[in-house]
């Protein structure tokens, strides 16, 4: 399972904790997402891939129940592993090895 | 969640799908976050987009819960977002391990089941009572027709009998020592004759079944005693001491088991037998219900007949049954020169028959209709069952459109479908299971009256696997159809509608009506079925049995040769029997006769006329042959046509031969001729016998049978000495008229018979009521069998028809609201629903016609001045069907007609 490649939902998820310091819940992370791609985003799908890439020992999760004490909700927090870091390094060169070469000609068409 | 918040902190309840799927798929602390977090996100929204815009977003947010959850928890390794391209069945089979989908599949079938009781238990009760009683009819058919007897090699066994079309009988004593001497095609051939001894114990006498057999009988069948040893032919030696093999009950209930029975004697028919052996209890179906086994000492007669021994053959290795049977036809025809004088019968011949088609009988086609006529009701429940559950997937197309959508693979929402139907089934086969326990002891114990080999039905396995294959049968019925049609609207537009549009496809509408033509087109040949046979039945009721049954007893008496040799203390006897019993108060009068109708003929004897001989080598006409008192016609309420009655000069040692004949006999003979003063040859004997007188035709070989002639001779004519005891003047029925009801006098007349001999048994007790009744009794259980299952099958067919109509007009509710709305009459709204259920229900009807055509043909020997066509039956029955569907059809069209116009379209 730690081969697969990351999907490219997975991807943003994973760049979005790293943007909010490495450790996040999802309601900052839907913002932004959201922000970043100007879409509206699931919730469901953000929860969906954070518990994926968990299972890919790339997060690991605690729940917070201190953090909102009076309204009595829980929070649960994703951090990135050890293993995330490299893995996102290596998407990231695979992504612009790919891009070599071509971007010049997308931004000409534009 | 349970606590309330803070009045800013907002509380919103998520959809009850959703909790219900959050709650199925998430442990309890991560379904706390993310409704907490929602919860977060959405006060932030509605604190950027109001209130409103917010609530949107929400209700968009948990929609995408359910779908999302169930595509990470299907398809584990998949991609998160949902991949429209559907991954191929193979695939998934391979991701995710088979035994945890079979699992997830199953548990997730049974909460689904659970959320629809009602229908579960509907399915579980209609498909199991099918089950149950196919599985039932299943065990008697098996065990009669399919199982092979329990016997050494069974297929080699062959009945030996007398063939001379139409007519069909054992052999006699000359042709079984003939057959015993000159035959080399069978390894073995043994004789039997049915017995009925009387069994004497102290004061107490009793009239047992059993059988004379000879030596070679038990071992040509390979039977091993229990007990002991069996007969063998050092028996049959003349002078052989008498000995008796008997079977297990009566050794248990007279001798004190098998092992204390071994060298005790039992006294039959007056003479001391040593019993030598014991049968095992269970028995074939020769020597079931049999209490004894006594060798049979069969010599040379003066003539050939009677033909009263079952004779059976071994067939010996490599030889085939069409050698054997020419064999037969060759020692037949050289013996017959030897009886010619007396038996001019020379296309008689002998011929064998498999003894599994003998011992079977004509049950083979009652129970083939049982079997088939319960098999159409499972055939229907499970239809119903099917167009149930296609109902059902309409109603959750949402939930598997979604799925589908999600990338469900088609297989998999057929497998899940197809567990929720396995899931069914074996609900259906455990009720099955419980009723054919019963059924099938319920059969064994009470079949044995109407079915041959009764006690050898039991649960055995070839009935379990029968159970086992009609419940995957059934369950691949009504599992398949709405499976595949409920998985091929997989992205139809279930998932835009709003939730709320469950409208069925034009191709689920399509399947569902061809299921209820189906089961109508199934349920009429069963109802024609029955109606044939209940009409058959009423035509059987009212054929008149040419006497007056009512307050009439009858009983046997055999009296025992070793102590009535003397042809004087028989005439003594019966006549003291007559005036005891006449003397009694409630008695009218008392007769004798030895046959009792309407089907309990002792004796069928051929004869020749001196006007009309039958030319050499032709079979002589054949009638029943029942010898009566002179009272007896009297007593009977049997017309005297012509002639006289028997009276005592007919008792005189040198009185001519006379016979009194029926109407039949006289309008079947001599047509317009005057009968009395004719003169016959009776079987075969040299004098002649003259008719004396015609009395009104009486059924002696059953109601079903058509007037073919009685030929009565005197009581005081019978002969003291005869190979059949019960053609000696030593048994006679007993009848009695009565003044009051018949069994009240039952006792005084036992008393009158013990104060004459106390060793002598009154057997074979009943009214001639009773007799009617029984004789009827086969037919009537079938017709009510019969008539059972059809009523199931039209129940099941009406539901069927009823449910997709009441469909029809919850799916046209609103093209029903616009066309009263503008101005349709509610008239021509009931005329379409009603029209259009019709339609369905003329196309099975008809298509069940045409069936019925086909199949009630076979029939046609269980029936009784009915044809198998009866135009009336099926006219009637296609009416009666026709009116039936039409109520159905018109509860839901009048709900169409009262149909609101504006609640509808405001609905919509």
């Amino acid at each position: 399972m730690a081969k697969d490649t990351l999907g490219e939902f997975e991807h943003q998820v994973l760049l979005g904790v790293l943007r909010l310091g490495g450790e996040a819940y999802s309601v900052p992370l839907v913002l932004e997402l959201e922000e970043r791609t100007g879409r509206e985003v699931a919730q469901a799908a953000v929860f969906i891939a954070l518990r994926r890439l968990e299972a890919k020992g790339l997060l690991t999760s605690r729940l917070d129940d201190h953090a909102v004490g009076e309204t009595g909700r829980v929070r649960r927090y994703f951090k990135l592993t050890r293993a995330a870091l490299p893995r996102l390094r290596e998407t990231r060169r695979a992504l612009l090895r790919l891009w070599e070469g071509v971007d010049v000609t997308l931004d000409g068409a534009r | 969640m349970r606590r309330r918040g803070a009045s800013r902190a907002a509380r919103l309840r998520p959809p009850l799908a959703v909790r219900w799927m959050l709650r199925l798929l998430l442990r309890r602390e991560e379904r706390r976050a993310v409704v907490g977090e929602l919860e977060e996100l959405f006060e932030l929204r509605r604190e950027r987009d109001g209130e409103r815009a917010a609530r949107a977003w929400l209700r968009r947010q948990w929609a995408q819960y359910p779908p999302r959850l169930l595509a990470a928890r299907l398809r584990p390794a998949a991609p998160p977002v949902p991949d429209l391209n559907r991954t191929s069945g193979r695939r998934a089979w391979r991701s995710g391990e088979p035994m945890d989908n079979l699992w997830r599949d199953l548990r997730h079938s049974l909460r689904s089941l659970g959320r629809t009781p009602g229908l579960t238990a509907t399915i579980v009760a209609t498909v199991g009572l099918g089950i149950g009683a196919t599985t039932t009819m299943w065990s008697a058919v098996h065990a009669v027709l399919v199982a092979p007897l329990p016997y050494a090699d069974p297929g080699a066994l062959v009945r030996i009998y007398t063939d001379s079309p139409p007519n069909v009988f054992p052999l006699s004593v000359a042709d079984y020592l003939a057959l015993e001497a000159q035959q080399t095609r069978f390894e073995q051939v043994a004789g039997a004759a049915s017995a009925t001894m009387t069994f004497t114990r102290g004061e107490v006498a009793e009239r047992i079944p059993g059988r004379m057999v000879t030596g070679s009988y038990f071992s040509l069948l390979g039977i091993r005693p229990l007990r002991g040893r069996l007969l063998g032919p050092e028996d049959d030696a003349p002078g052989a001491e008498p000995v008796a093999v008997v079977g297990h009950g009566f050794a248990l209930r007279y001798l004190e088991g098998a092992d204390a029975a071994l060298g005790r004697t039992v006294r039959l028919n007056g003479t001391d037998h040593r019993v030598v052996g014991v049968l095992p209890a269970r028995v074939g179906p020769l020597e079931d219900g049999r209490d004894f086994f006594v060798p049979a000492r069969w010599e040379t007669p003066p003539r050939r007949g009677p033909f009263f021994i079952l004779a059976l053959g071994r067939l010996a290795l490599g030889v085939d049954r069409a050698a054997a049977a020419e064999e037969l036809r060759a020692i037949n025809r050289r013996i017959f020169p030897l009886w010619q004088d007396g038996y001019k019968d020379e296309r008689a011949s002998w011929a064998a028959a498999g003894l599994k088609d003998q011992v079977v009988g004509d049950a083979g086609t009652r129970l083939a209709l049982a079997l088939g006529a319960v098999g159409l009701v499972l055939l229907i429940a499970s239809t119903n069952a099917a167009n149930l559950l296609i109902a059902r997937a309409a109603h959750r197309r949402r939930e598997l459109t979604l799925r589908g959508a999600l990338g469900a693979t088609r297989g998999r929402l057929v497998r899940h479908l197809l567990a929720e139907s396995a899931l069914l089934a074996a609900g259906a086969a455990l009720v099955g299971l419980g009723l054919a326990a019963g059924g099938v002891r319920l059969l064994a114990a009470a079949g044995a009256d109407y079915i041959p080999r009764a006690h050898e039905i039991g649960l055995s396995g070839p009935v379990l696997a029968f159970l086992a294959a009609a419940t995957l049968g059934s369950g691949l019925l009504f599992g398949l159809i709405p499976a595949l049609g409920g998985a091929r609207s997989r992205f139809e537009s279930g998932l835009g509608a709003g939730g709320r549009g469950a409208t069925a496809t034009a191709g689920t509408r399509r399947l569902r009506r061809a299921l209820v033509a189906a089961q109508f087109a199934v349920a009429t040949p069963l109802l024609i079925a029955s109606a044939l046979l209940l009409t058959s039945l009423g035509r059987l009721q009212r054929v008149d049995p040419g006497f007056r049954p009512e307050a009439v007893l009858t009983a046997a008496l055999l009296l025992p040769a070793e102590r009535y040799s003397d042809p004087a203390a028989v005439r003594a006897f019966w006549e003291r029997a007559r005036s005891g019993v006449e003397a009694l108060p409630g008695v009218a009068g008392v007769a004798f006769a030895d046959g009792r109708p309407p089907n309990g003929v002792n004796n069928v004897n051929n004869f020749d006329l001196e006007d009309d001989p039958t030319p050499r080598g032709e079979s002589e006409p054949s009638t029943p042959w029942v010898s009566v008192s002179p009272r007896y016609f009297a007593l009977m309420g049997i017309p005297l046509l012509a002639g006289r009655n028997f009276d005592p000069r007919d008792a005189a040692d040198d009185a001519p031969e006379v016979v009194i004949v029926d109407r039949a006999w006289a309008d079947r003979f001599f047509p317009g001729q005057e009968v009395l003063g004719r003169r016959l040859h009776e079987g075969g004997s040299p004098g002649w016998t003259t008719v004396v007188g015609v009395v009104g035709a009486v059924k002696y070989l059953g109601l079903d049978q058509p007037d073919a002639g009685t030929v009565y001779w005197p009581m005081a004519q019978r002969p003291a000495e005869h190979p059949i005891e019960t053609i000696t003047a030593r048994f006679m029925y007993l009848v009695a008229r009565t003044t009051v009801e018949p069994v009240t006098v039952l006792p005084a007349i036992r008393r009158v018979v013990r104060d004459l001999d106390p060793e002598l048994p009154l057997t074979q007790v009943a009214t001639m009521e009773e007799l009617l009744a029984d004789s009827l009794e086969v037919p009537r259980l079938l017709s009510a069998l019969v008539a059972a299952f059809a009523a199931a099958a039209l129940l099941l067919s009406v539901v069927g028809v009823y449910g997709v109509m009441s469909y029809f007009v919850q799916q046209h509710t609103r093209e029903i609201g616009i066309r009263l709305a503008l101005g349709g009459p509610p008239r021509a709204v009931r005329r379409m629903v009603v029209g259009h259920g019709m339609r369905v229900v003329g196309l099975g009807v008809a298509l069940g016609l045409v069936a019925a055509l086909a199949f009630t043909r076979l029939l046609s020997s269980l029936l009784f001045e009915v044809q198998a066509t009866d135009a009336r039956a099926f006219a009637g029955v296609a009416a009666a069907m026709l009116a039936v569907a039409l109520a159905a059809c018109l509860l839901p069209a009048r709900r169409a007609a009262g149909v609101d116009p504006a609640t509808t379209l405001r609905a919509e």
